[in-house]
């Protein structure tokens, strides 16, 4: 009889990842293994495998974990069983989709041991060891090759776009979720460059530095969802508004942040770049997860995957409620999503899904810093405890993709609705000043009160055909984007001490068209030289109803005073009119964009890049006439990524200098509360990153160093870092030492650091430093886990944003403050969450 | 290496650049007279041909503002405050003996940028600019006037308050003359770009104050004294002609930086 208390030797493990042969005829090659675990004989009396193999198809994720394991083809429970129970601890390198790890589903075949079969009793000798994995095994194994066994190693979701260069960074989130992200913003800053702020809240978006850019809560950086837009045309609190929130960070598997616009995919807004989130989600089964932590957070999360899916069908619910840190912070928000990736054949899938997201918070927004130095305001306080904002999102989206031998295609369909409702005092008692026409009143207060509501209907396609040129496969692939924004926005002023509004500044309805159209080539020579580029177009209409067009007149009407009403009825002289206005206008650009890629050279690519980009302009700056003016940018980088892979360890580096120039560049008015358009600008930058991942850890660091000048005057734009570092890293492994109850212990450790230079500030100033750290540590034990993470770990008392301009907040004396004084928003203070969490029903 | 580091050193000095110009803090201080001698009172024959002995002359400035506003462009409808407009600031009260050359400093520092400067205001408040009444004494004056053999000792107190609601232009138009604007003389021309740590002056010449004024006009309130009404509605051309040389934005008030001449 064989020895069943031993590892299996017996039990053979003939295996081929058959995915191997399917790799070479595309551009897709299949998981390895990294790491195997052998099988446990069943026990004593089990009866014999029901024919000479196991096989089993499963999908392995971009961190490499196999999951979804499907018996095909059984040889009988107990022998499938242990496959499958082999396999789950097995550890693979993900599969590569043009150099891009992705995650992808395939097939392994486990052979039964010839003793074992019914056909040779006397099978159960101990007499020979495992083969190694991959290795045929004559005589035993039985299924490399095997005719019906010929698999594609399919990758899952959809078509990975083709790197563009050193400054296109494809990101698994992988282990590094264990970094805390309190939100999926945060996961940008896996890209180099890129600082977060926020002034607004814990619902307000995150204000995003890239590049030497302020784009603001998106204005500057095109922002999508597998695909589906997240940036909101016409929005009053910036064109090209976009909140992530609506996002559950454990659901963002994967992200591509283009830093520029060099590919011909990237639309409106992608000005300092774009980033796109990919949602999936790899452990099957249900979690659930409840959090407790500092200034009352409470957090509960549901996911689940339902087994047999693939990571692209998930369900996920968010419930999330704090009282803040300090003053004022208090926020509440839940979100959805569900999502369901499925094939209609072979080679078509299909992905339908749903998300909604509905938040309220406060706000403590600006401090000035004098009456923090002076005791008159504490350092996380507030001055209008009236700051906060509203947010509802809901998106539903299905698209189907197809692919044959040489041909691939995509379709999406999307649907949006989205309610930002803003409301912010940045200057205090400035900016109510007395008009003629006025009842004589005090100064009333800046409280803004900014509400958008919009319905986005859009669609976006493409289709790639591979052909033969040079003897060498090449590509072309052309594709669209459209969409239709109706948005209505207000912004009021509201009085001081109540919710009264005193005056209407905007009352638009509009109705914003954005279409693009783009061909792109993949053409390569020779083995060592790859040109990639193409041509975008992009047309926009706007149709707008400004309802307040009207709100100062010189010489009013003495019999009709217009009075203290916002919208007037009447023009100079007191001649009657309407109060609105309509103005419709159309814009149109042609956008090239061309990457070139040499190498690898051992190991090394250097590429180069030239592009141009747009942004819309918003449409309050709408005028009746043909063309619409938009912010046009040009953009270039050289660079060179070095990409090394040995047995268990992966090492990335790049690095890259890049240039931008911007003729409308927006600025930050403290009296609008938004960015502005100002002049032209131009950056000139460079960045280094570098990711090494294994077994057991996985780091990744970055730091760009940027400097961004007004083309007119050679001065700095403010407000934008010049310098901005930032390290992930997480270990995490098995407890080598301990197993109660037969069940293994996984640990994890996260940590992320964040440097930010000094800023420039207006008037000469500079800011302060940043230096924050975060960390997590996580164990799990069966389907319990226990995690514990720490933000700001230092508990250093740091100004994430400031400021420099005129506020008066009436602190000291009656006497309005007139002049620039520095401001800032507090960064959070150190915060701690414990999170339990519970997994049932899958694998992982 | 020590090349290397300094050739690096000085990179890195040369990418560090500014956004322009700068925050400053300065000093802001009145003075009276120059031809004044301390404590002695001031004669002058004013515009009208009075010969006047003037004793006392006080005026309390609320605050000093500066802003890079072309005084051409001031117009009578604009709002007592502008937005964006400031470059400078002292948000301290003084009451200013204009018959005192020394330097008499404001109490709080003033803070601003560098930004070229190009008018100032004098913010005559007791404290709110938009206070509905203000009982604080702005100008305090007492002195002789004589012309043709005859005299006229007088002495006045003027405020800024309810006394001097100006009605607005027309129906249509309730806010306009605000009570703000009479507290606000300006625009007084001052070219200058502020530095840090720098002081500014304001020289206050009380001779202008009277230059329109008919002492003949002025009401008796005694044997031999007579007193400038602070009565806004006052048909007295002396009451309306000394409230109006208070706040004459050319003539009384100067401003100067250390080392121009006064």
């Amino acid at each position: 009889m064989p020895n069943r208390s031993a590892l299996l030797r017996h039990l053979l493990v003939g295996f081929a990842l058959l995915g191997q042969a399917a790799a070479r005829a595309g551009d897709v090659s299949p998981p390895e293994v990294v790491s195997r675990v052998d099988a446990t004989l069943p026990a004593e009396g089990t009866p014999p495998p029901t024919q000479d193999h196991v096989l089993l198809e499963f999908n392995v994720g971009v961190d490499g974990l196999p999951s979804n394991i499907v018996v095909i083809e059984s040889a009988g429970e107990p022998w499938d069983k242990a496959s499958i129970r082999a396999l789950e601890q097995w550890r693979f390198m993900p599969a590569r989709h043009d150099g891009v790890a992705v995650a992808s589903r395939t097939r392994l075949s486990f052979g039964m041991p010839a003793r074992a079969m019914p056909v040779v009793p006397d099978a159960g000798t101990d007499d020979g060891g495992s083969p190694d994995a991959g290795q045929f095994v004559e005589g035993e194994a039985v299924d490399a090759g095997h005719p019906k066994h010929e698999l594609n190693t399919t990758v899952l979701g959809r078509g990975v776009p083709k790197s563009r260069g050193a400054g296109d960074f494809a990101l698994e989130v992988g282990e590094l979720k264990a970094v805390p992200h309190s939100s999926a913003t945060e996961f940008l800053k896996l890209a180099p460059g890129i600082l977060l702020t926020n002034e607004g809240g814990e619902g307000h978006p995150e204000q995003i530095f890239l590049r030497g850019f302020d784009a603001r809560e998106g204005q500057d950086i095109e922002l999508t969802v597998d695909g589906v837009p997240i940036n909101d045309s016409g929005n009053l609190h910036g064109n090209g508004y976009a909140d992530l929130h609506f996002l559950i960070p454990e659901l963002v598997e994967n992200l591509r942040v283009t830093e520029g616009p060099f590919d011909p995919r990237q639309g409106n807004f992608a000005v300092a770049g774009s980033a796109d989130y990919q949602l999936g989600l790899a452990q099957r089964g249900i979690i659930a997860k409840g959090g407790y932590g500092s200034y009352g957070t409470e957090r509960i999360l549901l996911l689940w995957g339902p087994p047999g899916e693939t990571s692209r069908t998930f369900g996920g619910v968010e419930l999330f409620k704090t009282a803040g840190f300090g003053q004022n912070r208090a926020a509440q928000n839940a979100r959805g999503v569900v999502q369901y990736e499925g094939r209609l054949s072979d080679s078509t899938s299909f992905r339908v899904g749903a998300m909604a997201y509905g938040a309220t918070y406060q706000s403590a927004g600006l401090l000035r810093a004098d009456d923090v130095a002076s005791g008159l305001k504490g350092f996380y306080d507030t001055y209008d405890t009236r700051q906060g904002g509203d947010s509802v999102r809901a998106q539903v989206h299905a698209d189907l993709h197809g692919h044959g031998a040489n041909f691939t295609w995509d379709q999406m369909l999307y649907g949006l609705y989205d309610l930002t409702r803003v409301r912010e005092n940045f200057t205090g008692f400035l900016h109510d000043v007395q008009l003629p026409q006025q009842t004589p009143h005090e100064q009333r207060g800046d409280l803004i009160d900014r509400t958008s509501n919009a319905y986005t209907v859009g669609a976006r396609g493409n289709a790639r055909a591979r052909f033969r040129l040079f003897e060498r496969n090449q590509e072309i692939e052309v594709g669209y984007s459209a969409r239709v924004d109706s948005v209505t926005g207000v912004q009021e002023r509201i009085e001081a001490g109540g919710n009264v509004p005193y005056l209407r500044d905007l009352d638009l309805a509009s109705t914003l068209t954005d279409f693009g159209a783009y061909a792109d080539l993949n053409l390569s020579p020779v083995w060592w030289l790859t040109v990639r580029g193409g041509l975008r177009g992009e047309f926009l209409t706007y149709d707008v109803l400004d309802n307040c067009a009207v709100k100062t007149v010189r010489r009013p009407d003495p019999t009709n005073p217009p009075g203290n009403a916002s919208c007037l009825s009447q023009q100079d002289f007191g001649l009657p009119r309407e109060p609105d206005a309509r103005n419709s206008a159309t814009a149109g650009v042609l956008l090239p964009r061309a990457s070139v890629l040499v190498g690898p050279f051992k190991e090394l690519t250097f590429s180069g890049s030239v592009g141009t980009g747009v942004r819309s302009i918003d449409p309050q700056y709408v005028s009746q006439n043909l063309d619409a003016p938009f912010a046009s940018i040009f953009s270039w980088e050289g660079g060179a990524a070095w990409a090394h892979r040995f047995e268990h360890h992966e090492t990335t580096a790049r690095a890259v200098v890049f240039g931008t120039r911007v003729d409308k560049d927006l600025v930050f008015n403290e009296q609008e509360g938004r960015g502005v358009i100002g002049g032209s600008t131009s950056r000139l930058g460079a960045l280094f990153a570098g990711r090494a991942r294994g077994e057991f850890y996985d780091v990744s660091a970055n730091v760009t160093w940027v400097q961004s000048k007004f083309d007119d005057t050679n001065l700095l734009v403010p407000y934008v870092p010049d310098l901005v570092g930032r390290l992930d890293g997480a270990l995490f492994h098995e407890v080598p030492w301990w197993r109660p109850l037969d069940g293994a212990i996984d640990a994890k450790l996260g940590v992320g650091a964040t440097y930010v230079g000094r800023r420039a500030l207006p008037y000469g100033q500079r800011s302060d430093v940043i230096f924050v750290m975060d960390a997590s540590a996580e164990v799990s034990w069966k389907w319990v886990s226990l995690g514990l993470s720490v933000t700001n770990l230092l508990d250093t008392k740091y100004r994430l944003g400031e400021f420099n301009f005129a506020s008066d907040f009436r602190t000291s004396g009656s006497l309005p403050t007139l002049v620039p004084a520095r401001m800032f928003s507090a960064g959070p203070p150190r915060a701690l969450m414990l999170t339990l969490g519970l997994h049932f029903g899958g694998e992982s | 290496m020590k090349r290397l580091t300094l050739t690096l050193a000085l990179l890195l000095v040369g990418c560090v650049q500014s956004t322009g110009g700068q925050l400053v803090s300065f000093v802001l201080e009145g003075r009276g007279d120059p031809a004044v001698a301390t404590g002695q009172p001031l004669r002058f024959t004013s515009g009208r041909g009075f010969d006047v002995t003037l004793t006392r002359a006080k005026v309390t400035v609320g605050a000093v503002y500066f802003n890079r506003q072309n005084p051409q462009s001031y117009t009578l409808e604009q709002s007592c405050v502008q937005t964006g407009v400031y470059t400078g600031e002292v948000r301290g009260g003084l009451t200013l003996d204009a018959l005192d050359p020394t330097p008499q400093p404001f109490p709080v520092e003033g803070h601003g940028t560098d930004a070229q400067t190009l008018a100032a205001e004098l913010w005559l408040t007791g404290g709110d600019i938009l206070a509905t009444d203000d009982q604080t004494p702005i100008l305090d004056v007492e002195g002789v006037a004589s012309q043709g053999g005859s005299t006229w000792p007088f002495s006045g107190v003027l405020t800024i308050g309810a006394n001097r609601v100006v009605p607005p232009r027309n129906t249509a138009l309730p806010g306009s003359n605000p009570l703000c604007q009479q507290r606000i003389v300006a625009p007084i021309a001052f070219e200058t770009q502020l530095a840090q740590g720098s002081t500014v002056q304001v020289l206050v010449d009380p001779r202008a104050w009277f230059a329109d004024v008919d002492f003949s006009s002025l009401a008796q309130v005694g044997a031999r004294q007579y007193q400038f009404s602070n009565d806004g509605s006052s048909p007295r051309q002396a009451d309306q002609a000394l409230y109006n040389g208070l706040r004459a934005f050319v003539g009384p008030y100067r401003f100067t930086t250390p080392g121009t001449t006064p």
